[in-house]
C-alpha cells in the first residue's frame, strides 16, 4: 500500500528561515503546511510603526508594570517598548531556565513572521575566513562548506529580499548585489577616511549593508525613512517573511500556514528510520492534532528547534531525535557584544540629517584578518553610527526659560558618535541547551534550560573592541571620547546559533552539508540551530542562504525519490 | 474636587479594602486631610510641578509646558509608572524644593516671583545632581522637556515632525531661521541660563 501524506513538507516556524523554506519549496511544487506557534500578523491591522509619542499613554516609556509583570526579560530588547511589545513573547507563558550564575536573554517573538518582524535588518555575507575557523584554531568543527558552496545562493536571497549597501571589495567581508547605498552623515563621511589613512587601510568603515530598500522592488516600495523598521513597515520596505517571502509562498497556490500551532513533537517512523510528521497543540484549544509530510524543514529558531527535538526523544534516539553523534544541544552561541565607544564631534553644526535612516555604519573586521592578535582568537565587527543630539539633551542640560526653550528647538546640539562591537565567540561543548526537567510552558511543553558562558576570550574581545573604537574615534577627531568594556549577558545580541550544528561527519553533529539530519534523512534544519560558530556578521542572510541551498536539494533529492 | 480626584478617590477605596485595617485607615486619614492622595501629586505639589514646567519651558510665540499638558505626562508617570520607592522620593523631593523655597523666600515656589523662580532653579542645578532636592528636580526636568517634544502640538507645530519624510540626507544644510522670538527679551525677565 502506498504512504499517504497530508502534505509534502511540512515547514515548523514562519520566520526569518521558515518562510525561505516555504518559498523555496512551494515554488518547486511541493504542498507545504508551514506552522507558527503565535498568532497571525496582518500589515494592514497590526503594523504601529508611524505611531508619534504623543499617541502613546507613557510617551513611548511603556506600561511599565505591565511589561516587568508579562515581559521582564524581553522588555531587555531596544524594540520591546510601548507599542512594539506585541512583537514578543510572554515570559510568563514560554519559560525557560538558566543556572543562577549564567544568566542568558532569550528575546523572541511568536507571531507569523517571527523575528524578521523586528530584526536588525543587518546582512553580512560570510567569507572563507569564516568557513574556516574552525578548521584553522581547532575550537568547533570544520564547516561541510565554504564560500563557494553558499556565495551563488546569498546572491538568490540578495536578488529577492533586495539589499541596499556599498562594495568595498574586502576579503572578509565579500560584496553582494546591492541597491544604491543610503547616505552616511556629515562625521560618517568625514571619519571614514580618516580612520583609512590611520590604521593603513585595514579598518574600513562602510554604510550598514540593510534588507531594507532604496528602489522599489517586487511590488514592494522603496524605504520612506520613518525609521521604526522594528514595528512593521506598511509599505513593506524592509525585508520580513511577512512581507515577501509568504506572500510568494502563498502566490504559488501550494501553501497552507497554520498559526497557533506549537509543534510539541516531532513523530518517527522506526521502521522506515524517517520523519513521520508532527504532532501539534493548538495554542487556542489545546486540542491535539498531527500532520504527516514526506519531508520536514524545522524552522523554529535556535534554541526552539533544539528543544523540539530533544523533546522528540524515543526508544532509538533516547537523547533527542537524529541525535547519535551526541552533540545536539551542545555549542550554542551567541555573538559577544556590548563594548565599544562614543564621543562628540565639534564641527559640522552647518549640517544636519533629513528623514530617519533606518541603518547605521559597519566597520568590517580587521583583528586576525591578516596577523594574530596576542590577547584573543576571531574577530569582531562595529555597528554604530552619528548624528545630532537635538531636544534630548535638554534633559539633562543646565538652564531654563526662553532662550533654553529655543536653543532646544532651533540648535541641533553636537554632532555624536557611537559604536558597539559584535564578536565571534568560541564554539564550547558546555554552553548547551538541555530540557529543564520540571518547568514547562503553557501548553505542558517541557521548557528548555540553557546554559551559556562567555569565556576569557570573548571578554579579552571586548576590551579591545573598546580600545580600538575609541582609537579610531579619536583619529577622526572626536572629543569626550569614553570607551565601554560591559558585555551582555550570552543571547543579548539575539543570534543565538548552534545546538544542532552542521559536520563532515555523523559524529561530529547533527547535519550534513545539505542541513539534512545524518540519522533522519527527511528531516531539514535550516535555522541558527545549524551553526557550527558565529563569525562575527549577522547571521540572518547566512540563515536564508542555506535554507534555500537545502530547499532546493530536498525538492531534487525527492524528485529522484531519494527522500 | 476635581473630578479626576474623585475617580482616583474611588479607585483608590476599592484597593483599600483588601489591605489590613490599619494601613487602610492611616490611608483614609491622610486622604481625608488631604496631606496626601493616593499615588498621584496633591495639589500642592501639582502646583509646583506646573510652576517649575512653565519657568523651564515658558509660553513664548510657541506654547508654554503646561500649555500643552506636560503637567498631566508628569502625573501619569508618578502615578501610573513610577515604582513605590520611586514615586515616594519623587514626592518627597518635590515638597523638599518647597521647603527650601519657603526657607529662602517665605512661599512656596509657585507663589515666587519669576526671579526667585529662576535663582532657585539657578542654585538647584549649581550643585551635585545625586542629592535631594537636586535629584528629584532633575528627573522633573528630564520628564518636562521629553513631555514637552513629545507632545502633539510641539511635534506638529513647533518641530514640524513628518512622520514619513520620504528621503534621508545625511548632510543637508541647516537652515538659520531669524524670528522675532530668537531676539525678544522676554519681559517677565526670565532669560536663559543655557550654558550646555
Amino acid at each position: 500500500m502506498a504512504d499517504t501524506y497530508d502534505y509534502d513538507a511540512i515547514v515548523v516556524g514562519s520566520g526569518m528561515s521558515g518562510g525561505w523554506a516555504a518559498k523555496e519549496l512551494t515554488e518547486r511544487g511541493l504542498r507545504t503546511l508551514v506552522l507558527e506557534a503565535g498568532g497571525p500578523i496582518d500589515p494592514r491591522i497590526d503594523y504601529v510603526e508611524h505611531v508619534q509619542p504623543w499617541q502613546m499613554h507613557f510617551r513611548g516609556f511603556g506600561d511599565r508594570k505591565a511589561l516587568e509583570r508579562d515581559q521582564p526579560i524581553q522588555i531587555k530588547c531596544y524594540a520591546c517598548d510601548e507599542v512594539g511589545h506585541k512583537f514578543f513573547v510572554n515570559d510568563n507563558d514560554n519559560p525557560y531556565t538558566t543556572p543562577s550564575d549564567a544568566p542568558f536573554n532569550w528575546l523572541r517573538g511568536r507571531q507569523v513572521g517571527g523575528r524578521s518582524i523586528m530584526w536588525g535588518r543587518q546582512v553580512y555575507r560570510w567569507s572563507d575566513l569564516d568557513f574556516e575557523a574552525n578548521a584553522k584554531d581547532g575550537h568547533g568543527n570544520d564547516w561541510p562548506i565554504r564560500y563557494t558552496d553558499i556565495a551563488p545562493w546569498y546572491a538568490h536571497v540578495e536578488r529577492f529580499i533586495g539589499v541596499s549597501g556599498a562594495q568595498e571589495g574586502l576579503s572578509q567581508l565579500p560584496d553582494g548585489i546591492f541597491q544604491r547605498p543610503m547616505q552616511m552623515t556629515a562625521v560618517e563621511a568625514d571619519a571614514r577616511p580618516k580612520i583609512l589613512k590611520a590604521f593603513n587601510g585595514e579598518r574600513v568603515m562602510t554604510i550598514g549593508r540593510v534588507a531594507i530598500l532604496t528602489e522599489n522592488h517586487n511590488g514592494r516600495l522603496a524605504c520612506h525613512y520613518c525609521g521604526a523598521c522594528e514595528k512593521g513597515c506598511i509599505t513593506l520596505s524592509y525585508f520580513s517573511s511577512v512581507n515577501a517571502t509568504l506572500p510568494a509562498a502563498r502566490a504559488t497556490g501550494n501553501l497552507t500556514l497554520r498559526p497557533h500551532s506549537a509543534v510539541a513533537e516531532v513523530l518517527y517512523d522506526a521502521k522506515k528510520g524517517r520523519a513521520r510528521g508532527v504532532r501539534v497543540i493548538d495554542t487556542l484549544t489545546r486540542h491535539e492534532i498531527e500532520y504527516t509530510s514526506r519531508i520536514l524543514f524545522l524552522n523554529a529558531s535556535t534554541i526552539e528547534t533544539v528543544r523540539l527535538l530533544l523533546n522528540s526523544k524515543n526508544a532509538q534516539f533516547p537523547d533527542g531525535l537524529a541525535n547519535s553523534s551526541g552533540t545536539l544541544g551542545k555549542y550554542v552561541m551567541d555573538h559577544n557584544f556590548g563594548a565599544g565607544a562614543w564621543g562628540t564631534h565639534p564641527g559640522f553644526k552647518d549640517k544636519r540629517t533629513i528623514g530617519n535612516r533606518p541603518n547605521g555604519v559597519y566597520i568590517a573586521r580587521f583583528r586576525n584578518v591578516k596577523s594574530q592578535h596576542p590577547d584573543f582568537l576571531r574577530g569582531y565587527g562595529f555597528q554604530g553610527g552619528a548624528g545630532r543630539s537635538g531636544w534630548d539633551r535638554g534633559q539633562w542640560m543646565p538652564g531654563y526659560g526662553a532662550a533654553f526653550k529655543q536653543s532646544l528647538i532651533d540648535d541641533l546640539g553636537d554632532w555624536g558618535f557611537g559604536a558597539t562591537g559584535f564578536g565571534e565567540s568560541l564554539p564550547r561543548e558546555e554552553n548547551r541547551v538541555t530540557i529543564d526537567p520540571e518547568v514547562k510552558d503553557k501548553w505542558g511543553i517541557p521548557a528548555a534550560r540553557i546554559e551559556v558562558r562567555w569565556t576569557d576570550n570573548e571578554r579579552a574581545m571586548e576590551k579591545d573592541m573598546a580600545k580600538s573604537m575609541a582609537e579610531m574615534l579619536e583619529a577622526a577627531g572626536f572629543k569626550d571620547v569614553h570607551q565601554n568594556e560591559d558585555m551582555n549577558p550570552p543571547g543579548h545580541c539575539i543570534h543565538e546559533m548552534g545546538g544542532a550544528r552542521m559536520s563532515k561527519t555523523s559524529k561530529e553533529g547533527v547535519l550534513n552539508k545539505w542541513n539534512q539530519a545524518w540519522d533522519v534523512k527527511n528531516l531539514f534544519i535550516t535555522d541558527g540551530s545549524c551553526m557550527a560558530s558565529t563569525a562575527c556578521q549577522n547571521p540572518s542572510i547566512t540563515y536564508m542562504a542555506l535554507t534555500a541551498r537545502a530547499a532546493a536539494h530536498a525538492a531534487e533529492a525527492m524528485k529522484r525519490n531519494e527522500l | 474636587m476635581e473630578r479626576r480626584d474623585l475617580l482616583r478617590a474611588l479607585a483608590s477605596a476599592a484597593a483599600l479594602s483588601v489591605l489590613p485595617n490599619e494601613k487602610a485607615l492611616a490611608a483614609w486619614s491622610r486622604l481625608a486631610t488631604g496631606t496626601a492622595t493616593t499615588n498621584g501629586l496633591s495639589d500642592a505639589q501639582m502646583a509646583l510641578v506646573r510652576a517649575m514646567a512653565d519657568t523651564i519651558i515658558p509660553r513664548t510665540d510657541t506654547p508654554s509646558a503646561t500649555d500643552v499638558g506636560v503637567h498631566r505626562f508628569v502625573e501619569v508617570i508618578v502615578s501610573e509608572y513610577a515604582k513605590d520607592e520611586d514615586r515616594t522620593k519623587f514626592l518627597a523631593g518635590l515638597d523638599a524644593i518647597d521647603a527650601r523655597a519657603r526657607t529662602e523666600s517665605s512661599a512656596v515656589f509657585a507663589e515666587l516671583s519669576p526671579e526667585a523662580r529662576g535663582k532657585m532653579i539657578e542654585s538647584l542645578e549649581s550643585g551635585s545632581r545625586d542629592v535631594d532636592p537636586a535629584q528629584t528636580y532633575w528627573r522633573l526636568k528630564g520628564l518636562v522637556v521629553h513631555g514637552y517634544f513629545t507632545s502633539e502640538p510641539v511635534m506638529k507645530d513647533v518641530l514640524k515632525v513628518v512622520v514619513m519624510p520620504g528621503k534621508f540626507e545625511g548632510a543637508a544644510p541647516v537652515a538659520i531661521k531669524k524670528r522675532p522670538s530668537d531676539v525678544k527679551v522676554p519681559p517677565s525677565g526670565q532669560e536663559a541660563h543655557a550654558h550646555g
